[in-house]
C-alpha cells in the first residue's frame, strides 16, 4: 500500500505480556455503530408501509367499508371506461364488453369478483388491465383483511373497555375511601393537638404515614383531571373533590396549630409541598376540561387551600 | 508480502514506547484491542486495513510497527 517503512512485531501481544510489557485497556463504546445503522436503514424503509398499513388498521370500520366500496366502484368504472377510450376492455364470452349500461355492470360485477379474490372466470381482463386487475385484487384482500378484523377484534374491544372502566370505578372507590381516612386521621391528630399540645414522635410518624397516602391520592386525582380519557360521572367526580377539599381544609387547620411550637418533620414538609404543588394546579379554569359550575367552585376552593398551605 | 516486512523487536519497542514518531498499530478486532494493548498503539482490525488504513496513515514515511495477538 505504498507505506515505506513498515515493521512487524512478530511476537505480538503474546509474546508482550509475556514478558511483562506494560499493557494498556479501555472501556470499548457501548455498541459497534454499523449494524446499528444497517437496521435504521431497513427500519426507515418498511416505515412508509407500516404507516400506511398503520393508518388503514385505525381506520373506523365503516369508513373502511366506504373506502372499500367506493375502491371496488371506482376500479369498477375504470375497467368500463378503458373498453370505450382505448378499445381494450373486458371480455365476457367471446365479445368486449360494450360501453353501455349494462357494460357497466359488469365492469362493476367482474370488480367485485376481482376484489373479492372470486375469479369466476366468466369476464376476463384483456391487455394492461391485467395488470390493474391483480392491483386491485391484492388491494382488495388486504383492506378486507382489515375488514375482518376490525369486526373480529370489536367484541374483543368492547370487553376490554368493559374491564378498564371496572378498574377505574374501583380505583376511584379506593381514592375515596382513603380520602376519608386521612381525613379522619388528620381530625384524630388534631384533637391530640390541642389536647396535648405537642405530638409525641409515633404520632408524628403516624402523621407522616397519612401525609404520604393523602399525597399519592392527589396525584391520583390530578391525573384524572389532567390526563386521563374516561371521565367519572359528575356526582363521583363532585364527592371526589368534596372529600379532597375537606383534607386540605384539615392540612390547613392542623399547619395554622401546629406552627406555634412544633418542628415539622422533613418527610412532612417534602409530603406537604408536593401536596401543595399538586392541588395548586386544580382550579375551575385553569383544568384542560371545563365542568359544571358546582365541580368549578370545588375546584377554585382547592387551589385556595393549596395556596394556604405553601 | 509478510516476509518482505522487516522485523522489530520486543527490546526496540520497549525502549521507544515514549518515542511519537515509532506509530504501533495494532490489528486484532475492537474487543481484543480493548481487552488489553501495547500503550499508545493505535486500533486497526485487519478487516479494515483495505478501507482505512489511507485515512488513519496518511503520511507513507512514517514509522510503523504493526503487531497482533500472538507469533502467527
Amino acid at each position: 500500500m505504498g507505506y515505506k517503512n513498515i515493521r512487524h512485531y512478530v511476537g505480538g501481544m503474546a509474546d508482550w505480556e509475556e514478558k511483562g510489557g506494560p499493557v494498556e485497556k479501555m472501556d470499548l463504546p457501548v455498541a459497534d455503530p454499523t449494524p446499528r445503522q444497517f437496521v435504521r436503514a431497513e427500519t426507515s424503509k418498511t416505515w412508509i408501509w407500516s404507516r400506511w398499513l398503520d393508518t388503514l388498521a385505525n381506520w373506523p370500520l365503516d369508513r373502511l367499508v366506504g373506502f372499500w366500496l367506493g375502491m371496488i366502484l371506482a376500479f369498477g368504472f375504470v375497467y368500463w371506461g378503458a373498453g370505450i377510450g382505448m378499445g381494450w376492455g373486458l371480455q365476457a364470452g367471446n365479445a368486449s364488453v360494450k360501453p353501455d349500461f349494462e357494460g357497466l355492470l359488469t365492469s362493476i360485477y367482474f370488480s367485485f369478483v376481482t376484489a373479492l379474490s372470486i375469479g369466476y372466470g366468466d369476464v376476463i381482463p384483456v391487455g394492461a388491465l391485467r395488470v390493474l386487475a391483480i392491483v386491485e385484487g391484492a388491494a382488495g384482500l388486504l383492506i378486507f383483511g382489515c375488514l375482518v378484523s376490525k369486526l373480529v377484534s370489536r367484541r374483543q374491544e368492547e370487553l376490554t373497555e368493559e374491564i378498564h372502566r371496572t378498574t377505574f370505578e374501583d380505583r376511584l372507590d379506593r381514592v375515596r375511601t382513603n380520602l376519608h381516612l386521612v381525613f379522619s386521621d388528620l381530625g384524630a391528630v388534631l384533637q391530640l393537638q390541642a389536647e396535648q399540645g405537642v405530638l409525641p414522635g409515633q404520632i408524628v410518624r403516624r402523621l407522616e404515614s397519612t401525609v404520604r397516602v393523602f399525597r399519592g391520592e392527589m396525584q391520583t386525582i390530578h391525573d384524572l383531571l389532567y390526563r386521563t380519557q374516561v371521565l367519572p360521572d359528575e356526582e363521583a367526580l363532585e364527592s371526589l373533590l368534596a372529600n379532597l377539599a375537606i383534607c386540605l381544609q384539615s392540612v390547613v387547620d392542623l399547619q395554622s396549630s401546629q406552627l406555634n411550637g412544633q418542628q415539622r418533620s422533613q418527610p412532612l414538609d417534602a409530603g406537604l409541598h408536593a401536596i401543595s404543588n399538586l392541588a395548586n394546579e386544580i382550579c375551575g379554569e385553569c383544568v384542560p376540561r371545563t365542568y359544571a359550575p358546582a365541580m368549578k367552585q370545588w375546584m377554585d376552593q382547592i387551589q385556595e387551600l393549596a395556596r394556604k398551605i405553601a | 508480502m509478510i516476509s518482505q516486512i522487516a522485523m522489530i523487536t520486543r527490546e526496540e519497542i520497549l525502549a521507544r514506547l515514549n518515542d511519537p514518531s515509532l506509530l504501533l498499530v495494532n490489528v486484532m478486532p475492537e474487543e481484543t484491542f480493548a481487552d488489553g494493548h501495547i500503550p499508545r498503539s493505535l486500533n486497526l482490525p485487519l478487516s479494515q486495513v483495505e478501507t482505512k488504513a489511507r485515512q488513519l496513515f496518511a503520511d507513507v514515511g512514517r514509522e510503523l510497527v504493526i503487531y497482533c495477538g500472538g507469533p502467527t
